[in-house]
């Protein structure tokens, strides 16, 4: 039984370290802020091209969301759809399986 | 790996959106076909575009103390290549540079080369070298998918260290320093993210195998072997 169940307690065991990684660094770590590996990418091209951070503007304009909760919002709606296609189609192919 | 708008000078813009058009064509193209040849394929599209949808949603800690996502293209590279999952990528990267400023138009095309077509690329050519030999298919699916996650940064690193070589050092100094904070931060986020793309597929094998031996992703073989195995 357990035998069948391989993948799913590697994932499971995987996830584990994962989260216990997190816990780690976030305890000990005094300067990890976890902020987007983007805006460190982003610090990195002020200091290498030697222009400050706000010198940098869009190109094209854009749209920013006015606050984090807007964000989150809206990453949540992205993840939601992603969800809803897996979770209807695995749904789908289960009840074909059935039918057959 | 999303650079944002306006850190990109505007003529290295230039030339990722002319590598990343013909491809994105090519994918319109080859979805076209597969559609057409074979209305069963939609479902899997829409599960493995999914993936695309959620996990690059999601911001994930890792061990450099910054937060990184995974990209989930692992699956539909497998699947359809690497142009179509460029398609859906782009998809992706417009709403999170419409919605979310994260990314921008500018630098889309620079975005879609690194997470729609290199690491897609990469991922498919492992699948390539892999699916005719005698190695486990869950184990191929892993190493596509994390291979595929960390070519996305690699090529991140690439694009920007291009555009801003150090002044001592030059491209090289400059590349190293974004792999340290692309490519490390990535690391545990592409095993992970292997691991679960591993078991997800472990599910279509169950669910839908007809699918993947009519597409020709696995042979009928490999497939009742999983099967068996799992």
């Amino acid at each position: 039984m357990a035998y069948k169940y391989k993948l799913e307690i590697l994932t499971l065991i995987a996830i584990g370290i994962f989260c216990g990684l997190f816990l780690y660094t976030s305890s000990t770590m005094s300067d990890a802020e976890f902020t987007g590996s983007d805006n460190v990418g982003s610090g990195l091209i002020a200091k290498l091209s030697g222009t400050p951070l706000e010198n940098f503007q869009p190109i094209i304009p854009q749209w920013e969301p006015p606050s984090g909760e807007i964000e989150s919002c809206l990453f949540a709606l992205q993840a939601a759809f992603g969800g809803i296609l897996v979770g209807g189609i695995f749904g789908f192919w289960i009840g074909q399986k059935k039918k057959a | 790996m999303h650079i944002m708008e306006g850190f990109l000078p505007l003529q290295w813009c230039i030339v990722w959106w002319i590598i990343a058009v013909p491809c994105l064509i090519l994918g319109m193209y080859q979805l076209k076909k597969v559609l057409a040849t074979d209305r069963e394929a939609l479902p899997l599209l829409g599960v493995t575009g999914g993936f695309i949808f959620i996990l690059s949603s999601l911001k994930l800690p890792s061990v450099t103390g910054s937060c990184s996502h995974p990209t989930g293209t692992g699956l539909s590279a497998i699947s359809f290549g690497p142009w179509i999952t460029a398609l859906v990528c782009a998809i992706v990267l417009l709403f999170q540079s419409l919605f979310l400023a994260h990314g921008g138009l500018s630098v889309l095309g620079a975005n879609i080369v690194s997470m729609g077509i290199v690491g897609p690329l990469v991922g498919y050519t492992i699948y390539r070298l892999l699916r005719d030999t005698s190695v486990n298919i869950f184990i191929t699916v892993f190493l596509v998918t994390a291979l595929a996650d960390i070519f996305t940064y690699v090529t991140t690193s690439l694009e920007l260290a291009l555009a801003y070589p150090a002044e001592t050092g030059g491209f090289v100094s400059s590349f190293s320093l974004f792999m340290g904070i692309f490519a490390i931060t990535q690391l545990p986020l592409a095993i992970v993210e292997g691991i679960v793309l591993a078991l997800v597929f472990k599910y279509i094998v169950a669910l839908k195998p007809d699918i993947l031996i009519r597409l020709k992703i696995f042979s009928e073989e490999q497939i009742n072997k999983a099967r068996s195995d799992s």
